[in-house]
């Protein structure tokens, strides 16, 4: 479930990669980061060495390669499905190298966890993008979706306070 | 924290700076997957678990070579746990056949086993701590813990049987033993005659020596008692020669294994003297505790250096009764005569069991001329220390370790009868 759910975040990643990069006229850029997330998405294929350091590397070219295509001028609208998408697989190979073979309720916790984190940075980030005039989604789905992850964070802030005892 | 949560929170404080500092609210809105990320360990609760654990050690005593069964429980009475990463480390030396760890969710209530066989040679191997690495599931938060679970397995040296032996101190203890105290008693060896008196026993007179002298004689019986014997094991680092597999030292423990059972079984009150980084003494008594006793202690027994104990000058002779029985179980050096010449000096029987290191050295040297030739200046000196220790009347057996102790034993009674 989690490795097909990694690959599939990481072939996305690139999509959305090309997306950002190819508008400014960074081709190589944007091939190369998707040819560099889809050989993440094969990563078991690797000797155990590679397999330690690409999601970390993948991870941070990404991160380097979103920045570029913002800075650049490009629909910055795409670089936080990037962030969530690439922190996704980069966590998920993590999880997979540390517990191969997690049973199927330890699995759908993991992804209910980090799931419900993609999913709130995914909606504070495309907000924060909405509020700056990045793209244009209606007024009252914007503040919607702020306030929902305004919920959201109270809950799991309250749920960082030791219960009584 | 862990190295994951680090990078997310380096790449985080990077976006937000570079946001900041080009005033790009893009890359601010890009970094708030990451801060969110980042800051999720926060967020959450520090569980906080109540550890017990156990250790059971099936048989906590055994010989080299035998399986020990452990058990280590350890049980969770506090929260949840999501992760854990639960390690019994090893004491080196020692073969595993088992699992020594748990990955995985440990629930609140429930108690997890670890189960494994170990074996291991002659020694004493302390079981510490547990290790528990308690962690979060997205693998941003870690914590250590080491949960203390203790125990000890002594793997007893080896003991081979012996045959019976002839010791003769001049002092024996009161009880009856196995041993010619050279006091006339109750005894089964002829000692002397001497004229009847009334109230010994008809069945003692001897009829011929009576009918010779025209008197009533009665034979007198050697009584037999046990006695103290004090067992030396040189355990100083220079007499050590070991090979990958195999170490003089050991031999010396298996032969001090092997005299103290011996001795023990003949009713004997034995002591046990470890001498080399320090003194070891173990108690002189009777008995299956003392030798129970006696192989705990040689199972510990290490090689030390320590200047004041170079030399058996510093011997605490005192730790024996007087005029008792010594044994002293030690490949020797030319520089150890005089201190054992002193020891027969002050009336203690000795005898020398003495693992010999050239035989058991020759081996590794290279095979050319040369090697024969420092062999044989090499017997040359051994034979003439032995020789020293000979006059001086202790009892010396020379042991060639590839053989079997009883038959150095028996050899060496034999040469000290001729």
């Amino acid at each position: 479930m989690i490795p097909w759910a990694k690959r599939a975040a990481a072939v996305l990643s690139g999509v959305f990669l090309m997306a950002l990069l190819f508008p400014v006229g960074s081709y190589w850029g944007g091939v190369a980061g998707a040819a560099l997330n889809l050989a993440f998405a094969a990563v078991g294929k690797f000797p155990p060495f590679v397999r330690r350091f690409l999601p970390s590397f993948a991870l941070g070219i990404n991160t380097v390669l979103s920045a570029y295509g913002v800075l650049a001028g490009g629909p910055a609208v795409w670089a936080v499905p990037i962030a969530v998408l690439s922190l996704f697989s980069w966590n998920a190979e993590r999880f997979g190298q540390r517990w191969g073979d997690a049973p199927r309720p330890v699995q759908s916790r993991y992804l209910k966890r980090i799931g419900s984190l993609a999913a709130m940075g995914l909606g504070a980030g495309l907000s924060a993008e909405a509020c700056q005039g990045n793209f244009s989604i209606p007024f009252s789905l914007t503040l919607l979706s702020m306030l929902a992850g305004g919920v959201l964070l109270l809950r799991l802030m309250s749920q960082a306070f030791p219960k009584g005892r | 924290m862990t190295g994951s949560w680090s990078l997310v929170a380096a790449l985080a404080l990077l976006l937000v700076l570079a946001g900041l500092v080009l005033r790009n609210g893009a890359l601010l809105a890009m970094a708030l997957p990451y801060l969110l990320f980042s800051l999720q360990p926060f967020w959450q609760n520090r569980p906080r678990p109540a550890w017990k654990a156990k250790r059971e050690l099936e048989p906590d005593s055994l010989m080299g070579g035998q399986p020990c069964a452990i058990k280590v429980e350890l049980a969770n009475g506090g929260e949840d746990l999501e992760e854990i990463f639960l390690t019994d480390p090893l004491p080196p030396d020692v073969k595993v056949e088992g699992n020594t760890e748990y990955h995985g969710p440990f629930m609140a209530g429930r108690v997890e086993t670890l189960s494994y066989t170990v074996r291991g040679v002659r020694g004493k191997y302390e079981f510490g701590e547990m290790s528990v690495t308690i962690g979060d599931l997205l693998g941003l938060r870690r914590e250590e813990e080491n949960i203390p679970c203790s125990g000890t397995l002594s793997v007893l040296p080896a003991a081979d049987h012996l045959e019976r032996m002839k010791i003769s101190p001049r002092r024996t203890r009161v009880f009856t033993g196995m041993i010619r105290s050279r006091e006339s008693g109750a005894g089964v060896e002829f000692f002397g005659t001497r004229g009847y008196v009334a109230g010994d026993p008809l069945a003692h007179l001897n009829w011929k020596a009576g009918a010779r002298w025209d008197l009533l004689i009665t034979n007198l019986f050697e009584q037999e008692r046990i006695a103290d014997v004090g067992i030396i094991l040189d355990a100083r680092s220079i007499m050590e020669i070991k090979t990958e597999e195999d170490s003089l030292f050991e031999h010396s423990v298996r032969a001090a294994a092997s005299l103290a059972q011996y001795f023990l079984g003949e009713g004997n009150r034995v002591g046990l003297l470890i001498y080399g980084n320090h003194i070891e003494w173990t108690y002189p008594g009777y008995g299956k505790q003392q030798r129970a006793r006696i192989l705990a202690a040689l199972a510990g027994a290490e090689l030390g250096e320590h200047a004041v104990f170079k030399e058996f000058g510093s011997l605490p002779t005192r730790l024996f009764p007087a005029e008792s029985q010594v044994v002293l179980i030690s490949p020797l050096r030319g520089e150890d005569v005089v201190s054992l010449r002193y020891l027969r000096g002050l009336g203690y029987r000795v005898l020398i069991v003495s693992p010999d290191p050239l035989s058991f050295e020759k081996w590794l040297l290279p095979q050319d001329g040369f090697r024969e030739l420092a062999e044989s200046i090499a017997r040359m000196e051994r034979e003439a220390t032995l020789a020293k220790l000979r006059r001086s009347g202790a009892q010396v057996v020379d042991w060639d370790v590839t053989g079997p102790l009883w038959l150095a034993l028996k050899s060496g009674a034999a040469e000290r009868r001729r």
